[in-house]
């Protein structure tokens, strides 16, 4: 099915789109998790989200491929904190409820927003290693 | 053809899996230090440190370093890398041995930090390293 190229850049910008929204759905999941129960602490877990798009920022523009063998010090140095910044942000709000400083109802709605920024991030890469085929712009 | 792939893909993925085991060994201590009813004293924090240290001590050598690959009559430094690397065995097993023997102290007290204490830390003191480890494998596979 050969789209014109018209049609491509409206799916992309669509996909885009979509992506945005869904990003903002986690933003909005993460503050409502803390303004519904009015218990700020679960805003730690921000600390870590600054953290985790890490890599995405550092190699949008540059040559090596995330991808790519990784030999380089500071490649791995950033995959090394976006594994730890991953288990932070599961970490964080399971502590917190541990202690009981928050409730259940807090504790699913901060996972359900990692989850959403996880499924925003995975589909931000695969709509970018299909850029490399199809280059759009 | 399985094994191929998970070996070719090993060094993309192994920074992230050692960034992960890290965060679970330090989080199981937060987790530990928060919920304690306890103080707990600064000496149970050590083997943590000492853990952490040490992977970060035999993380800083060259793989290369070590090996056989190349001799030269002129090269003797390679007994200071293998001091290194002695040194670091000795901080983790030692920082290891010590959260063993908190965990053997909560356990048998009462008063002082709770025996989930002493499992973290040993939780802590494990994954940490096994973190250096696998970072280890990863960074000098060029």
């Amino acid at each position: 099915m050969a789209l014109s190229r018209s049609m491509r850049t409206c799916l992309h910008s669509g996909r885009l789109a979509l992506l945005a929204i869904l990003v903002s759905g986690g933003i909005v999941l993460q503050i409502l998790a803390c303004a519904l129960y009015n218990n700020w602490w679960p805003m730690l877990t921000v600390l870590m989200y600054l953290i985790l798009p890490m890599p995405l920022i550092f190699f949008l523009g540059s040559d090596t491929s995330m991808m790519s063998n990784g030999g380089d010090g500071w490649v791995n140095f950033t995959k090394f904190l976006t594994g730890a910044s991953i288990v932070g942000s599961i970490a964080i709000p399971s502590i917190l409820k541990h202690a009981g400083v928050i409730g259940w109802g807090a504790l699913t709605m901060e996972l359900s927003s990692f989850v959403v920024f996880g499924v925003a991030i995975l589909w931000f890469l695969q709509m970018n290693s299909e850029d490399e085929y199809s280059s759009v712009f | 053809m399985d094994n191929n792939n998970f070996l070719a893909a090993w060094p993309v993925v192994a920074p992230g899996i050692a960034g992960a085991v890290f965060g679970v060994g330090w989080w199981f201590w937060v987790d530990a230090v928060v919920c304690s009813a306890a103080a707990v004293p600064f000496l149970h924090y050590l083997p943590g440190f000492f853990a952490t240290f040490a992977a970060l001590m035999f993380n800083c050598v060259n793989r290369e370093d070590i090996g056989d690959s190349y001799y030269s009559p002129y090269d003797d430094s390679e007994w200071r890398v293998k001091l290194w690397l002695f040194i670091s065995y000795v901080v983790s097993f030692v920082s290891l041995a010590g959260a063993v023997g908190f965990l053997v102290q909560d356990a048998l007290t009462d008063k002082g930090p709770s025996a989930w204490t002493g499992t973290a830390g040993v939780l802590q003191c494990v994954f940490v390293l096994v973190s250096g480890l696998i970072y280890w494998t990863c960074h000098s596979e060029d």
